[in-house]
């Protein structure tokens, strides 16, 4: 098995909530006298995994789940408080664009400023010089001083000289959030070129659909634990899930008496294959394996779907749609197709209910509990698919 | 990673942010680099009138010039090495690369002000002795080897500060203290003959006084530059040099220590 580029191994990081701050000689002093009372926050723990080379990992997880940190423990800025953590390869960080920029010097004087602060060979950037003006678009502005740049023209010019980097591991931390929508494509571009060349990427983000299409693993990070990693797709959903979740947008949970229960439940793409990504416009199947304790006459089965961040948006059964459900005992399977799917790209959720006719038993209902993605193929726009055919007669 | 090996892999950081500063020193000023020559001979001009006012004669100007010059390159690596690592907070959060660059560099770029400013020492010091009917030493060539010893102290004190800044801040009001009574305690404004024809009763007292280091260099530079003024056959400058060593590893080893957490502190 070659190296892998980066091993993390029960990484940890651990800061005294009273000693983020600086302390001053008046708190040390007493904090001699009262040894070490002040709590400890573990910022990431016990955090274990590897990343082979020319990987493209992304890292989720909702705001202060310690990403920023892993982040910075890799690029060894940070130091570990437990464990351990091992690169292998010259590792550039697009943590911040600019480092080092000061605001009285002009803007030629801090590109060899910050080149030399990212490791770039001063040869290199003399020569590209030409080349990192044109690419930051700030040919008329190169000699003044950067404290009368835009926020926008800061970055532009920060990452001008970033892109000149050739490391061997890449990480990026949230640089895509800041800039215009063309800067934004100039900074995926050149991150895929950086794939193209078997690079090592770690891209944190909270841009979901840019970690879809960009990595092939995504570690989930939440309250300092890696909760989940794998597949883009799995890994996302389960964020969703828990995440969306936690923070009152939807609530997944389980009810019911349970006379009737769902045992088993499989998602169908259109070939008949369980799937977690649909295609607007394809049919997706919904397959319920149901047990019934006992003989239940006039059950109702229902379903409902909600978007990623708790919007509801559809929802009904077979009562209101009168399809007769023979009396259940024993086991079973339902069927519920819904064809074709008229969602456009996104993270939704099914939730699924088998109750009595009169409403007023609960058999089973697990709410919010299956996620499922949806890709859009065409480049149709807007909030449904509609089916819709066009008529045109020329003439009259 | 050792010093040298931080040094040599990083000499473009480290020359980059030097000149960074050096740039900054004095940008927007009409006299510029003219400032660090006029700083330390005002003041040597000031010392020699409240001298002569108050002491009565005595101190020779030159020799306050070569103690003033001397004294500024000390406060101000003092200075800016308090402020290397807890002035660059975003640098030291954001990329990885030794720290002790960061107070190298400050040092680098105090050094070559210095340097700069003892070009135009020379010919004023030579004016002087001119009018006064003094001699260069023929020890002049080992003004180098005074520089080099100096340089160290003072790297000494500006990693020591930029580490201990960073963990307890009150370092930098503590430190505006103790400059100024260090600056009475150092042979600046005066020198060993000062201290020696006002302590003839307490003949250990000039020993003591080469405890200080800065005694040892300031007093080095002007019998390198002076013929007059034999460097004193005296074992405490042997005590103090090894000190200057001494102070040099603790700190370097100190800031090694506290670096690790940098991060998190600042």
């Amino acid at each position: 098995m070659p190296t892998p580029a980066i091993e993390v191994e029960n990484l940890g990081k651990s800061y005294r909530l009273r000693g983020i701050a600086k302390a001053s000689l008046r708190e040390m002093l007493i904090r001699g006298w009262k040894q070490q009372q002040s709590e400890i926050f573990w910022a990431l723990r016990d955090v274990s995994f590897t990343v082979p080379r020319g990987a493209s990992v992304g890292v989720v997880g909702p705001n202060g789940s310690g990403k920023s940190s892993l982040l910075g423990l890799i690029a060894g800025t940070i130091t570990p408080t437990t464990g351990t953590v091992r690169t292998h390869g010259v590792i550039s960080s697009l943590l911040e664009l600019g480092a080092g920029f000061h605001p009285d010097l002009s803007g030629r004087e801090n590109v060899f400023l910050n080149a030399a602060v990212l490791g770039i060979p001063r040869e290199d950037v003399a020569r590209r010089m030409d080349h990192i003006i044109e690419f930051s678009g700030l040919r008329d502005f190169i000699d003044m001083p950067v404290r009368n740049y835009s926020s926008g023209m800061y970055v532009r010019l920060g990452f001008a000289v970033a892109v000149e980097m050739n490391p061997e591991i890449l990480l990026v931390d949230e640089v895509l959030a800041v800039g215009d929508l063309a800067f934004q494509m100039k900074c995926l571009e050149r991150i895929r070129n950086f794939q193209k060349q078997g690079k090592t990427i770690l891209l944190v983000t909270h841009d979901l659909v840019t970690v879809e299409q960009f990595c092939d693993d995504v570690k989930l990070i939440h309250q300092g634990s890696l909760v989940a990693q794998g597949n883009p797709n799995d890994v996302i959903l389960t964020y969703l899930k828990t995440y969306m979740a936690r923070i009152g947008h939807l609530n997944v949970e389980e009810h019911g008496t349970r006379e009737v229960e769902i045992k088993d439940v499989r998602l169908l793409d259109r070939s008949g294959k369980p799937a977690t990504t649909f295609t607007t416009g394809q049919s997706m199947t919904v397959e319920i394996h149901y047990v019934a304790k006992k003989r239940i006459e006039q059950a109702v089965f229902g379903f409902s779907l909600k978007t990623g961040n708790g919007f509801f948006i559809f929802g009904t059964n077979t009562q209101i749609m009168n399809v007769p459900v023979p009396p259940l005992e024993g086991e079973g399977t339902v069927r519920l197709k819904l064809d074709p799917l008229s969602l456009m790209e996104g993270k939704y959720f099914l939730s699924l209910s088998v109750h009595s006719w009169d409403h007023a038993t609960q058999y089973h209902r697990l709410e919010d509990w299956y996620p499922f993605s949806v890709k859009n193929e065409s480049t149709a726009e807007g909030v449904f698919h509609l089916p819709c055919t066009w008529q045109i007669t020329p003439g009259t | 990673m050792s010093l040298i090996a931080a040094v040599t892999q990083h000499r473009e950081l480290l020359w980059n942010l030097a000149s960074r500063e050096l740039k900054l020193r004095y940008r927007g000023s009409v006299l510029g680099f003219l400032w660090s020559v006029l700083i330390p001979l005002g003041m040597a001009l000031i010392y020699v009138f409240f001298l002569r006012l108050l002491g009565g004669r005595g101190v020779p100007l030159a020799d306050v010039i070569i103690g003033v010059f001397a004294w500024q390159f000390t406060v101000q690596c003092v200075n800016s090495g308090l402020n290397s690592i807890a002035g660059n907070a975003n640098l030291v959060k954001k990329v990885s690369f030794p720290r002790i660059i960061l107070p190298l560099s400050a040092t680098l770029a105090n050094t070559i002000t210095y340097a700069m400013s003892l070009i135009v020492q020379f010919p004023l010091v030579a004016i002087l002795f001119h009018t006064t009917g003094n001699h260069f030493s023929a020890w002049l060539w080992l003004l180098p080897v005074v520089i080099a010893v100096h340089l160290i102290f003072n790297l000494a004190l500006a990693l020591f500060l930029a580490g201990i800044n960073v963990v307890v801040r009150d370092a930098q009001h503590l430190v505006g203290i103790l400059l100024s009574a260090w600056f009475f305690v150092s042979p600046v404004m005066y020198n060993l003959d000062f201290v020696t024809r006002h302590a003839e009763k307490y003949p250990w007292a000039p020993k003591l006084f080469f405890l200080n280091p800065l005694t040892v260099i300031i007093t080095a530079y002007r019998s390198v530059i002076t013929a007059e003024i034999p460097f004193p056959r005296e074992p405490m400058a042997l005590v103090s040099f090894g000190l200057i060593v001494l102070l040099f590893v603790l700190s370097y080893r100190l800031f090694q220590k506290l670096q690790k957490d940098f991060a998190d502190l600042l």
